[in-house]
Formats: C-alpha cells, sequence, structure tokens
C-alpha cells in the first residue's frame, strides 16, 4: 500500500504544476489588475503605472512566474495585496469553512443517495423506484442558489429554526456550527444526491442480477445481507467513483452556496480575489485547492483498492 | 424653463421622515426620546472593506467602518460646510499662505495617549506617502509643529478651497498615533480617536467595533454635525457583517439577526414598507448616475454626434429603471440646494428623448452607422441597467449602439484606453457630495478626464474655480462651467439616485449620512 500511495503522490506533482501554470497563463490574458482597485475610478495612467512597478506586476510575465515558484519551493504562497498578509494564512483559515460544508453535505448527499438508489434498485419498476428517482431528479435540476435562498425564507425567516447565515466556528460553539452548517449543507447535498442515487441505483440493479446474488437468495440468506452485504459491496466501485467526482464538484459548488449563506470560505475570498484581480490569492487559493482534489482522487484510490482486491494485486 | 427636479412619488413619505430625522438630528440629539445605553447592533454590508488604514482607500465599504473609529482634523457639517472636528480652529493669514491650526486639547487615541500635535504632524506626514488622494496636501509646502496643541501648514501658494479638500471623507486624512506613522498602508495598529475602536476584522464575515469608554466629546456643539459634532456612542458593540447577496441581507433583516441594511434593495423596500418590524431610510441624493462619452474615437468626436446623444436620451425612464424608482430628475452637475446649484443652465438639454432632433443632428454630423460602443459593468447594477436603457434609446434614433459588458476590472482597464469604446456608464457617488471641485477635477486636467480628451475651456475654468477668492466668485464660475458642460456634451448628466436603507423598528437615533454613523443611534427593548 505504500508503494501504491507513493506513486499516487508523485503523479500529483505534474498536475499541480500544470494547474498553477495555467493559472498563471489565464491570469495573464484576463484584461485589467489589482491597480484598478486600488486607485478607483479617476486614476490616470501614471497612477496605474505608478502602483504596478511598485506591485512589480510592470515585470514580464516569466519573471513573475520564476519568482513565485522560487517563493513556493520556499513554501511562501505569496502576499496578499488587498488583505494585506499572507496567502496561505488567509487560505488556510478559511479551508477549515468550505471543507467541513462540504463534507457535510458529501456525508448528506451520499447517504440520501445511497439509500435512495438501494432503495430504486430492490424495489425495482415499483412505486418506490419511480418515487425515489422522480425525488433524484428534482435535486438535480433545481438551482442551488435558488433552493439556498427558499431554504433561508422558509427555515430562517418564517419558522427561525436556523440563522439565515454566517458561520459559527466548531471550536468556539459546537451547537451554533451544526445550526449554522445546516441550511448551506442541505442545500448543497440535495443537488449532488440526485447522481449519487441514480448511479446506485444502475450499479445495485447490475449487481442484483448476477449468478452469485441469485445463488446468495437460493441458500435462504437474509435478504439484508444479501442486499448489503453481496450486493452493496460489489456494487461500490462506480458508486466511490462517482463520490469523488461529486466531491469536486461540492467543493467548487460551495462558492455559490458560501456567497449565499455569507460563509467565509474559501471560494468565496477566490471569487472576491478574481473580481479584484488580488493574483496572489488566486494562484495560492487554486493551487491548495487543486491539492485537495488531488488529494480526494488518491483518496478515491485507496477506497478502490479496498473495496476490491483486484486493483490492489494488480499493482 | 424651470430646474428639472423631480422625485419618484413611491417614497414620499419616507423622505418626509428622512427630512424631519435629519433636521433634528442637524439641531441635536432629539431631547424627547431616553437613549438607551448597551446592547450589540448589527450592520450588514455587501462588500469587505479593503482596508481598515483610513488613509489608504477611498472606498465606501471601508469609510462606513472607518469613520465610526477614526476622526479629522476638519471634516464636513450636515450640510457640507468644513467644521472643526479635532482642531479648535484654524486661522488662516491674509496672504492665505499660512494656516495655524489649533488642536482640541485632552482628547485620547484608543490607547490611552493624548493627541498631541507631533501626532497630527506624523499622521499628515504619512498621508503624503500612503493617503488615496494625497494630492490634496499638495498646495501644503510644509508641516510644522508649532505649539503642543499648534500645527500650521505653509502653503506652496493661496488655495481658497484647501480647507474644503483637506476635509473631504473621500480617504480621510485621518488622526492616528505618531507611533504608526512609519506604517506601511494598512499595517498600522488601527487606533483612532473616535467613540468606537476596532476588536477584530474576520474578512468576508464581520467586523467589530466598541464603545471607546475615554471617548472625547466636542462640547462645542449640542449633537452630531455631519462628520463632526458631539458625538455619543451609546452601544457597547457594533458588527459590520459582510453578506454580499442582497436576498440574504433582507432576509437576515427581516429574521431579525440584523439590525440595518446598508443598502436596501428597492423591491424589498416595496415590499417591507408597510412592516412595522421595519424602518425605511432614504438616503436621497446619494450619487450622480452619468455617461461619459470618449472624445478621442469616432463617432463620439463629433460634437454634433454627443449633443445628438444627449437629446435622444430620455433621462426618466433612464434613472426609473438604473435606479430601481429611487430618483431624481436633475440636470445639474450638482445637488439642488446646495452652495453651487447653477440653476437652469443646461436644462433646455435634459430629459428630451427628442428622436426628430436628434436624427437632425445625426445628419448634420454626417453619421454613417459607426458602431457606438456602449463600456459597462454588472459590479455596480445602476451602471448596467443604465447601458441597456441607453442603448436603447439610441438605437431608436439611428444609432448603432452596441453594450459591452464586462467586470469592473476590466470596464476601468478599458476605459484608461484612448480607444476601444464610445460611452461609459458611470455613478458618482463621492464626488458630487464634495462639491463642484471634486466633481469637476474628474473631469479636467491634469487628471485624465473620464472623457479622454481635454477641453481647454473646461480645464481653464477648473483653475479659476479653485483659485476664486470668495464663494460667489467661485459659484459664478461654477455657472459656467455648467454651461460649458451643455456646449461640449462630454459627460452627459442622467440623473441623481438614491441610497435606500433600511433598519429594524428597535433601532433609534438613526439618521441617513455618507456613512452608517454609529454614534447616538441606541437600540430600544
Amino acid at each position: 500500500m505504500i508503494g501504491f500511495l507513493s506513486r499516487r503522490l508523485l503523479s500529483a506533482i505534474p498536475v499541480l504544476f500544470v494547474v498553477s501554470l495555467v493559472t498563471f497563463l489565464i491570469l495573464w490574458l484576463v484584461p485589467g489588475d489589482i491597480t484598478a482597485e486600488i486607485a478607483g475610478p479617476d486614476a490616470t495612467a501614471e497612477d496605474l503605472a505608478a502602483i504596478r512597478a511598485r506591485l512589480g506586476l510592470d515585470r514580464p510575465l516569466w519573471e513573475r512566474a520564476l519568482a513565485w515558484y522560487a517563493d513556493l519551493f520556499r513554501g511562501d504562497l505569496g502576499y496578499s495585496y488587498l488583505l494585506n498578509r499572507p496567502v496561505s494564512e488567509a487560505v488556510l483559515e478559511r479551508l477549515p469553512v468550505t471543507l467541513s460544508l462540504a463534507g457535510l453535505a458529501l456525508v448528506m448527499a451520499t447517504a440520501m443517495g445511497m439509500l435512495l438508489g438501494i432503495l430504486a434498485a430492490v424495489r425495482h419498476n415499483t412505486l418506490v423506484d419511480q418515487g425515489a428517482m422522480v425525488t433524484a431528479l428534482i435535486g438535480l435540476s433545481i438551482p442551488d442558489f435558488w433552493f439556498g435562498i427558499v431554504m433561508i425564507i422558509l427555515f430562517g425567516v418564517w419558522l427561525g429554526w436556523f440563522p439565515t447565515g454566517g458561520f459559527v466556528p466548531l471550536a468556539e460553539d459546537p451547537v451554533g456550527w451544526a445550526r449554522s452548517m445546516a441550511l448551506p449543507a442541505i442545500t448543497l447535498a440535495l443537488t449532488q444526491m440526485g447522481v449519487i442515487a441514480r448511479m446506485t441505483r444502475s450499479a445495485m440493479l447490475d449487481v442484483l442480477g448476477q449468478d452469485y446474488i441469485r445463488t446468495a437468495r437460493a441458500k435462504g440468506m437474509k435478504r439484508s445481507t444479501v442486499v448489503f452485504r453481496h450486493g452493496l459491496r460489489n456494487a461500490m466501485i462506480p458508486i466511490v467513483t462517482v463520490v469523488g467526482v461529486i466531491t469536486g464538484v461540492l467543493l467548487s459548488g460551495a462558492v455559490v452556496i458560501e456567497t449565499v449563506f455569507s460563509l467565509p470560505g474559501v471560494g468565496r475570498l477566490i471569487i472576491g480575489a478574481i473580481q479584484r484581480r488580488d493574483f496572489p490569492i488566486i494562484q495560492g487559493g487554486l493551487l491548495i485547492t487543486a491539492c485537495v482534489f488531488v488529494f480526494v482522487n488518491i483518496l478515491v484510490d485507496m477506497l478502490y483498492a479496498w473495496f476490491d482486491p483486484r486493483v490492489r494485486n494488480d499493482r | 424653463m424651470r430646474p428639472q427636479l423631480q422625485q419618484s412619488g413611491l417614497f414620499r413619505a419616507i423622505t418626509v421622515a428622512s427630512v424631519l430625522a435629519l433636521s433634528a438630528g442637524a439641531l441635536g440629539a432629539p431631547a424627547a426620546l431616553a437613549q438607551v445605553q448597551g446592547g450589540e447592533l448589527v450592520v450588514v454590508q455587501g462588500s469587505n472593506p479593503p482596508s481598515l488604514d483610513a488613509m489608504v482607500t477611498s472606498s465606501q465599504a471601508s469609510r462606513n467602518i472607518n469613520m465610526n473609529m477614526y476622526e479629522t482634523l476638519y471634516g464636513f457639517s450636515e450640510d457640507v460646510r468644513p467644521i472643526p472636528i479635532l482642531a479648535e480652529g484654524v486661522e488662516i493669514s491674509d496672504d492665505g499662505l499660512t494656516y495655524v491650526f489649533t488642536l482640541r486639547q485632552g482628547v485620547l487615541f484608543h490607547n490611552g495617549k493624548e493627541m498631541t500635535s507631533e501626532d497630527v504632524k506624523a499622521s499628515l506626514e504619512r498621508y503624503r506617502v500612503v493617503g488615496a488622494t494625497a494630492n490634496k496636501l499638495d498646495p501644503v509646502r510644509e508641516i510644522e509643529v508649532t505649539g503642543p496643541y499648534e500645527v500650521t501648514f505653509h502653503m506652496v501658494a493661496p488655495t481658497p478651497t484647501f480647507l474644503e479638500s483637506f476635509s473631504s471623507p473621500r480617504a480621510p486624512a485621518v488622526i492616528i498615533p505618531a507611533e504608526d506613522a512609519e506604517a506601511e498602508a494598512g499595517r498600522t495598529s488601527l487606533i483612532g480617536t473616535g467613540p468606537y475602536r476596532f476588536v477584530e476584522f474576520v474578512p468576508d464575515s464581520h467586523v467589530t467595533i466598541e464603545r471607546f469608554d475615554d471617548y472625547t466629546a466636542d462640547t462645542r456643539h449640542d449633537g452630531v454635525d455631519g462628520f463632526g459634532g458631539r458625538k455619543t456612542a451609546y452601544l457597547d458593540r457594533v458588527i459590520f457583517r459582510i453578506i454580499p447577496e442582497p436576498g440574504a441581507q433582507v432576509a437576515a433583516l427581516e429574521a431579525g439577526e440584523v439590525h440595518i441594511v446598508e443598502q436596501m434593495p428597492m423591491p424589498a423596500a416595496r415590499r417591507l414598507a408597510d412592516s412595522p418590524d421595519i424602518t425605511l431610510y432614504e438616503n436621497m441624493p446619494w450619487a450622480f448616475t452619468t455617461f461619459h462619452l470618449n472624445l478621442n474615437v469616432p463617432p463620439t468626436d463629433n460634437v454634433k454626434f454627443r449633443e445628438a446623444v444627449q437629446v435622444a436620451l430620455d433621462m426618466e425612464a433612464i434613472m426609473a429603471i438604473s435606479s430601481e424608482g429611487l430618483y431624481q430628475l436633475n440636470h445639474g452637475w450638482q445637488y439642488p440646494g446646495t452652495a453651487y446649484w447653477a440653476g437652469d443652465i443646461g436644462a433646455e438639454y435634459y430629459n428630451l428623448g427628442d428622436v426628430d432632433r436628434a436624427q437632425e443632428l445625426l445628419a448634420e454630423a454626417g453619421y454613417d452607422g459607426e458602431t457606438f460602443s456602449i463600456l459597462t459593468d454588472p459590479n455596480i447594477p445602476q451602471h448596467g441597467r443604465a447601458a441597456v436603457v441607453i442603448a436603447e434609446q439610441l438605437n431608436g434614433v439611428g444609432i448603432n449602439a452596441v453594450i459591452n459588458q464586462v467586470d469592473w476590472p476590466t470596464a476601468l482597464s478599458i476605459r484608461l484606453q484612448d480607444e476601444g469604446w464610445n460611452g461609459w456608464t458611470l455613478q458618482m457617488g463621492i464626488e458630487p457630495y464634495l462639491g463642484p471641485v471634486g466633481t469637476i477635477a474628474t473631469l479636467t486636467s491634469p487628471a485624465r478626464p473620464h472623457f479622454v480628451v481635454p477641453d481647454p475651456e473646461l480645464d481653464a475654468l477648473y483653475q479659476e474655480l479653485i483659485s476664486g477668492v470668495t464663494l460667489e466668485e467661485r459659484q459664478e464660475t461654477f455657472s459656467r462651467i455648467q454651461a460649458r458642460m451643455y456646449e461640449i456634451f462630454a459627460s452627459i448628466k442622467i440623473g441623481d439616485s438614491g441610497l435606500m436603507q433600511a433598519g429594524r423598528a428597535n433601532v433609534q437615533g438613526f439618521i441617513p449620512f455618507r456613512f452608517p454613523r454609529m454614534h447616538d443611534v441606541w437600540l430600544e427593548g
């Protein structure tokens, strides 16, 4: 397993390098820079040039890229022009918000999605199957920002059960944290629950039609044992693949949800940085986000190996 | 023709309430209401303050918070006159070359240290280096400490409008402890002399300030007066929450989680107008809605074409849609009722929507269907909405108007190019409030005029304006400036828009102003 993990980690290096390089090139192509935000609408070209020189933005792209990579090897992601603080500090401070949002949403989406998918497969071609799939389709079709606002109005304004927005750190107040994360996590989970439900149903239908399942049933094995031990475990590979993909989608979807629910996460940080052209935050934020994606992919690969011995034996 | 001044009817009642409240505030704290000390008030705004180092930013999001924590030597009164705040007063020599500022004694910084002239000199020297509008100190050759509570400005040349520009809150020249004077931009300890002091800033979440119990109130006044006056902090803490989504802001207000929404969406204001839990505050006028033309490229390099654009526009439709109904029609380049209001000048060209005349002018200009590119952005919603209506109206008279909508940094970048755009929609917020100098400075040299190519006559008038010795002289000059604006049609005044604000009904003493003043505000019940 250690060799498997090492190979995976090594293969992440070129991925992260390409991500950072592409980010650099995109930022170079985008018109406008931070000077517009700093100087305001009345600035002259000379004002902007002076600010650009002060921030080093007048240097050629390759020179800035080399300096950035040199700093990166020293563990320095740069300094935010607008936040006036190190990028790593700003991003890592917000990472728990985004990770807890995406993590909670992932747990909810996976639990609900798998439950719906299993129910639909076991009760194939019944009203239960159709009901589960309609629910999944509704989840897939509703735009998350709209659903978020509806949740705020319903549970925040009308019923007053949850706060309408804001974040409470877990260490400060666990109950407050749970209350502040409930609506955003449910909103984010709903959209992805449908994907997991449909994949689970399809994988389970495939597995439940296999000979060994029929044999297990013929032996008089309990239905739950057949479904969960023999059926679900063998259907897990495609489900885990989808869950891995969805983790990435949830992390990117968190950008919208963080804005709607006023959560100070990495998504909002990067969006704000893009709007103001705070390049160091964009570069550093995207690199750290890419690291999370890569880590999730490695985790998914490890789960493959755990669920299917053939995968680890092939390595 | 009478001046074009018209206000949307929907919120007339609110306006009356606001004016009454404003009058009460200007005359001092309302005596009939019992103020309550304590409590925590939450204000909502849509974006992070770019900096809490007040000198380095001209952002409204920063000003909203900073002006509760910092003070200046001079600032504007409720009726936009320079009044002493941390200064006792100023003596200006007859030749206009020396300003002797006497300081109020016993004023404490948030760290407990008393403010002296050393702090004032150090702060203003820092402002020269890092101030976002450092050029307002250009007329000052030297700042000299002439006593423990006295500083003297030695001027380069007489500058009659210096005190007005020095009082500007745009990027305020606040007084901070001398120990912070060497700090780079954004690296101070955020210590001021204001009624509230800094507690914490969590970007994208909130800024917290708390009452400064040792605040030294200006006892020369009976109550608040603009940026100055006698300020009393009743609240224990004020939290400025950052909620970017307008719908979420309104939901938080309705749920009672926040007390004041700094910028209320108009549809929500209409919906909540009758709610007993919510009070609406109409902050009118708040900004100019303007449309700047690029004189460097065809077809907008032709004055006849620009005149055609001016007469083609129906300002009422543009304002109604861009402001979502909170506006007043005003052809002037100053607000009605202010010292420099220039009356009817130019009104004959305003809000005409005259298709026939526009088409005649286009024929005279030899317009041949060239593209008229309107640069705009969605970040400030009025910009994009105004551009859509303008484009529709111009298409209606035969102008080939197209909209180039990009994000705000890109728009700023494009508008600095000499080519590639013809018109640019812009909300001018703080400049009109600052008076004619602040407004016209953006349209004349030595800055790059918003319409790209300087107009020598307008430049000369601007110089005359800033060197006019008496108010009457400057008023007369400004009248000629407004007349010139309606000769060159380089920048088109669309109208004045307002800012709708809202609060919970238990918020008392709140008077809409250029920033949410948290002093003299208290919570009832």
